[in-house]
């Protein structure tokens, strides 16, 4: 007999199919990207605050833009598997289950990193401060980090819902709300100049809720998918 | 595993199994042994329960009561029983975006299929799709839809198959298609169980036919002796 698929080549063929379904539909990152760039814009002129003002609330608009943008792409990725019942042919492959949650957690990951990444330079365009800084991009990759596998495991909990459309936000927001504020104040202090040994707090509450939401998906993906 | 479930890895058996969605009870207290080898058609009124047992000996149902094996160990707790079974279910489980090739070397990866590129061709050509491998999914009719959910079910050379209404919404041509593929994939020591609404077709290839009513397998009998039975036999002609 065979060994089962090792765990990191199921996870890593979960992605690669993401990345090469994402690459070939294009319904995912673009649709992410205009919706945070439509936000940005839109406080942009809308506040017409002062140098200073629009300074302090970088971070705040920054994570607004990723928080609604990867909600976009976190029910893309789950109804992508709920579409001819995709998730089925993963359900029955030979490996633990828990391997379907990392391989999408982590494709939510890099397709709303993706979008932070692009979005930070665009900033720095409407706002005076240059946002590519590395420990800016850290934060914002530890906070995406944290909320796509919180969203990952919800968006799991929601496909068997007859609500599902709805129920994601609705669950996510509440739920992700101290990652968002660990993600905004670790992002503000970085931006006011301090130091990441500064923001130590904020950050380990972000990586807190990496663990923590990891685990939960390691623990009980399996469960939460059961008919 | 044991070294039983090696030797008997197309064998089948439930014992006892019970399942309720919102405390009704779909299958109630069904038990039913598939022997190695065997071509099984169950049939079965709309809502009996086909579907479920399909799913649950697949794994991915989890019943409320009872016991299922396949060769001796459990496809739900146990993952590499899963590597034996083969599933057509009522959807074809591929990505729309993705080419025909691309759904199945995906899969393929999934399974650990050795030479992958080499046995999905092989598996297109098999179930006659080759001029279409590389136009995405979403593209083909539901008939190649079909043949193209008994190629990825085959892929991986399972020794059970389980394939649920694999006739529906089909037209003659791929019916007969259909047909052909059927009697390729039931090679000696595969077994294969095929839920059927209209099962009259498959009588001429199937060795067994169940009957799940009433949440119970009702008869279990060996094709040749269908004429022993009169209430299976009326069924039967009933249904088409």
């Amino acid at each position: 007999m065979k060994p089962s698929v090792s765990y990191l080549a199921a996870i890593w063929t979960i992605l690669r199919k993401d990345i090469q379904v994402e690459w070939r539909g294009r319904q995912g990152v673009p649709v992410m990207l205009v919706f945070a760039l439509t936000i940005v814009f839109l406080f942009n002129f809308a506040l017409q605050l002062s140098p200073d003002l629009q300074a302090g609330l970088a971070a705040g608009l920054l994570w607004v833009s990723l928080a609604f943008a990867s909600t976009l792409g976190l029910n893309r990725g789950i109804s992508l598997e709920r579409e001819n019942n995709a998730l089925d042919g993963l359900l029955l492959a030979p490996m633990d289950r828990s391997a379907i949650f990392f391989g999408k957690a982590l494709g939510n990951f890099c397709f709303t990193g993706l979008v932070g990444l692009v979005l930070l330079p665009v900033f720095s365009l409407f706002y005076p401060q240059n946002m590519l800084r590395l420990p800016l991009v850290l934060v914002m990759l530890l906070g995406l980090g944290a909320y796509t596998s919180l969203g990952t495991l919800l968006s799991a909990l929601s496909i068997q819902a007859r609500t599902r459309d709805v129920l994601l936000p609705v669950l996510l927001y509440p739920l992700a709300l101290p990652i968002l504020i660990a993600a905004v104040e670790a992002s503000r202090g970085v931006l006011t100049g301090q130091s990441l040994g500064d923001v130590s707090s904020w950050i380990y509450l972000l990586l807190a809720g990496i663990l923590l939401f990891n685990a939960g998906g390691l623990l009980f993906f399996e469960t939460i998918l059961e008919e | 595993m044991s070294t039983q479930t090696s030797t008997l890895l197309s064998q089948i058996e439930m014992r006892d199994l019970v399942k309720r969605f919102h405390h009704q009870p779909v299958l109630n207290h069904l038990s039913l042994r598939i022997n190695d080898g065997d071509l099984c058609v169950l049939v079965g009124d709309n809502g009996a329960g086909k579907t479920t047992l399909l799913r649950i000996l697949a794994g991915l149902v989890r019943p409320n009561h009872g016991i299922v094996t396949i060769g001796g160990a459990d496809p739900i707790s146990d993952p590499q029983v899963r590597r034996f079974i083969g599933y057509v279910g009522h959807q074809p489980m591929f990505y729309q975006d993705l080419t025909a090739l691309e759904n199945l070397v995906h899969y393929a990866r999934l399974y650990q299929v050795e030479a992958v590129q080499h046995t999905v061709i092989q598996a297109i050509q098999s179930v006659g799709l080759t001029p279409y491998q590389d136009q995405p999914v979403r593209t083909l009719s539901r008939g190649m839809q079909q043949r193209l959910s008994l190629a990825r079910a085959a892929l991986h050379q399972p020794s059970i198959l389980l394939l649920d209404e694999p006739y529906t919404g089909l037209d003659q041509d791929a019916a007969a298609f259909l047909d052909d593929t059927l009697q390729g994939l039931h090679t000696p020591g595969r077994t294969i169980l095929l839920a059927a609404h209209r099962p009259q077709r498959l009588l001429t290839i199937a060795s067994h036919v169940a009957w799940l009513k009433d949440g119970v397998i009702h008869r279990h009998l060996p094709v040749d002796r269908l004429g022993e039975d009169p209430e299976l036999g009326r069924y039967l002609q009933e249904v088409g």
